[in-house]
């Protein structure tokens, strides 16, 4: 009987000490979410954090994204030109002479030396709209935060071509301001992954090799860069059309060419 | 007595080359390419230098009527300012690049008209790799790899350049980063005070808002430009702004903990606090660096074998499964050609990384085939051809439609194996290119090259014809095979007929000053069916044969002289054989097996004498 009562205090205490623990536990629990709760709301930056809508970059970085890598892939189809003059059609796509000559017999004349550049110049145009319409999203997300926004007028968009990536920086003075804290931006940064740095090189190369000798080979470029695959196409009327692409990311840029172009015959009557 | 009334009729034999079903041709060239508007020029036609053409070229020598811009003087571009060719110097990037100077100077390049000394090429290492360019290009490149410009003028042909960079000195370069003794496994050049910063391009990230994104200036000195956003512009040689962003480098490692530790054998101090360890690995435990080892692979940039990687992000050695757990592998450079699977291609083998490229592999992310550790694998870049055979990367080789014979329509192609895919590249059109073909080692190599036929028919000597330095012809023999007709006049006739060739050398005692056959193209060129031109050419292989028919008393009308001559003779047959040799003419069958609506030639009969 001893031994059956002392089991039972035993047990009862055993029992009454677990209850406490559990009770301590759940006691922690919630002081713990509170506080969670009061820093969330008391303390703004933890706040931005947590919402993650004070992040400039990023929010300028989705905003753009889409219209960077569609506006590369629109023009990397046409030899680096939106709306070009002076193309061959192609596969429903405008392809820009990079090089030309409407001569039978000589070498083509090189219609753009600066296709990096050109490049550049042209996606800074297809996406300036819609980086400067996700300045005015960015200033109105701040403003229905309760932030003062001043500074924004009109952005401006510069893109640098570098290996391995696209660099776009939106130039879009503002100050961002509470009661608490002002932030001054001056520009967004932002880069994406790209080869076409390589590939723009090796248009250059490949214009440069067709203005010289008329004509170029292929293989000597599978010697030097083992991830890349030219396509060349050659037409009746003396064009070629030169697709030039990443196997490992994919992208591709097409250019046309006429350089010593052949007539049937002769070519005497034109 | 026999009383002969002597008849000479003359056949009059004209053997019209005919262009065939031409609009069966026109179907297969064209494809899926539709041309917009660039102009294309005759050879025959007056020109201007347009600065501007309708179509929006740039520089092209075209009529007056197809120019668009007020720029256009009566001569070659060549003899103009505007449009000479010069050099066009990309001060960013330093590319050269031949080039009229309007479209040079249109995006900003800068234009001479003779080769600048920006220009001129040396040797850019980088890192363990080479490039054969000019300064501003060096540095350029440099500057994305974010190394020192390292540029030699006086290496001045690309394979040496390649060996230099090739034989540069690899190791361990050790150094303290945040109180711990780390490594970068690079070149003994690259060892220095700047391995930590690596010069690393890029903006200096500050951010208030604790996202570590955006470049933000810090009130109050925000102005405008009071704290840098490190968009430092660099200058390059020739002044010119390159603006290129660049961040000071950061210290390496402090003075007082790099004499703490004593240096590892083999091991050199190559500046403060920072040593390089040639031959060895950042594993390497003797370095008592915090990289471990990994069962983790990479590819490397520019390298085709598969690298087994530290946890410091260094490659290591290359990939061998039976030596993951092996410290000395670890520790200590093992050269390719002691490496598994050495002279072999490796590919798709799952415990080796030892790629070839010349024989066909790469490293790449295994996709199908998985290697014991890792996530990359020697990918096969060979083919096989449509024939079955079995073809290298980079093999290529000649195909023709519908054979070699130079059907109309028909052309050349060249076929090459890259990247595990067999590509296809056409010859010109027309038949103006041929695909050559040579073997070395069992690997073929092929190009396009110009089909030089165009002075085939001029040459009456054979050894002058067959000159394959000169021109690609074959010689038909048999004075039958001369060519009589006119080229730039095909619709008349030589007064040389076919039979009075005969009797000319007869009278003339030999064959000796007259040709003895015919210098026709070995692959009869293709002709632009819209073009007059093309009669004039096939015209070339027209024949006047006159045949002399008698008559007897008793008997009928019977040929007596030149009786190859008529219709569905020797000579006839023989001429269809020229004509159809000199390019698109004659009775042909196209590439894809269809015969031409017409005939392709036709015979006149006219009567000549009638000496009764």
């Amino acid at each position: 009987m001893n031994l059956q009562k002392d089991y039972k205090e035993n047990f009862s205490l055993r029992e009454m000490r677990k209850e406490g623990q559990t009770t301590i536990f759940v006691v922690i629990a919630i002081v713990i979410v509170v506080a969670g709760i009061l820093v969330y709301l008391f303390v703004p930056g933890v706040k931005s954090v947590f919402r993650g809508d004070i992040s400039p970059n990023s929010f300028i970085r989705d905003c753009v994204e889409n219209e960077v890598a569609s506006g590369i892939e629109f023009l990397a189809k046409q030899g680096g030109y939106a709306d070009p003059e002076g193309f061959v059609l192609y596969k429903g796509n405008k392809v820009k002479y990079l090089c030309y000559n409407a001569q039978y017999f000589l070498p083509c004349k090189v219609q753009q030396p600066l296709i990096k550049r050109h490049f550049e110049r042209e996606l800074e145009q297809l996406i300036e709209a819609k980086a400067d319409s996700c300045v005015q999203e960015l200033r109105a997300d701040y403003e229905s935060q309760g932030f003062s926004v001043t500074g924004v007028q009109d952005s401006s968009v510069n893109v640098e071509i570098i290996p391995g990536s696209v660099r776009i920086v939106v130039d879009a003075p503002m100050t961002i301001s509470n009661n608490e804290q002002t932030q001054r931006f001056r520009s967004f940064d932002i880069s994406f992954e790209s080869e076409i740095y390589d590939l723009l090189l090796i248009a250059t190369s490949i214009v440069d090799f067709e203005s010289t000798y008329g004509d170029t080979t292929t293989d000597l470029y599978y010697a030097f860069y083992p991830n890349l695959v030219i396509e060349k196409e050659k037409k009746t009327d003396g064009t070629t059309i030169y697709g030039v692409e990443d196997v490992t990311t994919g992208e591709k840029f097409v250019f046309a060419s006429r350089s010593l172009a052949w007539p049937g015959g002769y070519g005497l009557s034109g | 007595m026999v009383n002969h009334k002597i008849i000479s009729l003359v056949l009059l034999g004209v053997l019209v080359a005919g262009l065939l079903a031409i609009n069966n041709f026109g179907q297969v060239v064209t494809g899926q390419t539709d041309t917009g508007g660039g102009e294309i020029v005759g050879t025959l036609e007056s020109v201007v230098c347009c600065e501007k053409t309708n179509s929006g070229m740039f520089c092209q020598d075209v009529p007056a009527s197809d120019c668009a811009s007020d720029r256009q003087p009566p001569t070659s571009c060549d003899e103009t300012r505007f449009c000479k060719v010069g050099w066009c110097f990309d001060s960013k990037e330093g590319t050269c690049l031949n080039s009229p100077q309007i479209t040079c100077d249109e995006d900003g390049g800068t234009w001479t008209e003779n080769k600048p000394a920006v220009c001129e090429l040396g040797c850019c290492t980088l890192d363990d790799q080479a490039s054969f360019v000019s300064l501003t290009r060096c540095k350029a490149l440099s500057g994305y790899a974010g190394i020192e410009t390292n540029w030699d003028p006086s290496i001045t042909d690309e394979v040496q350049c390649i060996l230099a960079a090739g034989s540069k000195e690899k190791g361990a370069c050790v150094y303290d980063e945040d109180f711990t003794r780390t490594c970068k496994f690079t070149t003994r050049e690259n060892c220095n005070e700047n391995v930590l910063g690596g010069g690393v391009l890029g903006t200096q990230e500050q951010d208030l808002t604790g996202t570590g994104e955006g470049t933000p200036d810090l009130l109050p000195n925000a102005d405008g430009g009071a704290q840098p956003s490190a968009d430092t512009d660099t200058d390059t040689t020739d002044g010119t702004d390159t603006g290129t962003t660049a961040v000071a480098f950061l210290p390496v490692v402090s003075a007082q903990d790099s004499g703490e530790r004593p240096l590892p054998a083999g091991c050199q101090v190559s500046a403060q606090g920072v040593f390089f360890c040639p031959g060895k690995l950042c594993t390497a435990e003797e370095l008592e660096t915090n990289c471990a080892q990994t069962r983790n692979t990479i590819c490397k940039d520019g390298k085709e074998e598969v690298y087994y990687v530290d946890t410091c992000g260094n490659p290591a050695n290359i990939y061998d499964s039976n030596k993951v757990n092996d410290d000395a592998y670890w520790a200590n450079i093992v050269n390719k050609e002691d490496s598994c699977g050495a002279g072999t291609s490796n590919e798709n083998s799952q415990s080796c990384g030892n790629c070839n490229y010349l024989q066909g592999s790469y490293c790449r992310e295994a996709s199908e085939i998985q290697p014991v550790y890792g996530d990359n694998i020697c990918q096969s870049l060979n083919c096989v051809g449509s024939d079955g055979r079995g073809r290298l990367h980079g093999e290529s080789w000649c195909v023709y439609d519908g054979g070699s014979n130079g059907a109309p329509g028909s052309r050349a192609y060249r076929q090459l194996c890259v990247n595990g895919e067999v590509r296809v590249e056409a010859c010109a059109d027309f038949r103006q290119e041929k695909c050559i073909e040579d073997s070395s080692g069992g690997i073929s190599q092929a190009a396009c090259r110009v089909n030089r036929w165009q002075d085939c028919t001029a040459q009456s000597e054979q050894p002058e014809c067959e000159n394959s330095d000169k021109r690609d012809c074959k010689w038909l023999e048999g004075i039958e095979n001369i060519f009589l007709g006119s080229i730039l006049n095909g619709t008349s006739v030589d007064t040389n007929s076919l039979g009075g060739i005969r009797e000319r050398a007869q009278q003339q005692g030999g064959l000796d000053s007259l040709p003895t056959g015919g210098c026709v193209p070995e692959i009869p060129p293709g002709l632009d069916f819209e073009s007059d031109e093309s009669v004039g050419i096939c015209a070339q292989a027209n024949a006047v044969c006159p045949v002399t028919f008698k008559k007897g008393l008793l008997s009928d009308w019977e040929c007596s002289e030149h009786c190859e001559c008529l219709p569905g003779g020797e000579a006839e047959q023989q001429r269809i054989n020229l004509c159809t040799s000199v390019a698109d003419c004659g009775p042909k069958t196209n590439f894809v097996g269809q015969r031409g609506s017409g005939p392709g030639y036709e015979t006149t009969q006219d009567e000549l004498e009638n000496d009764k």
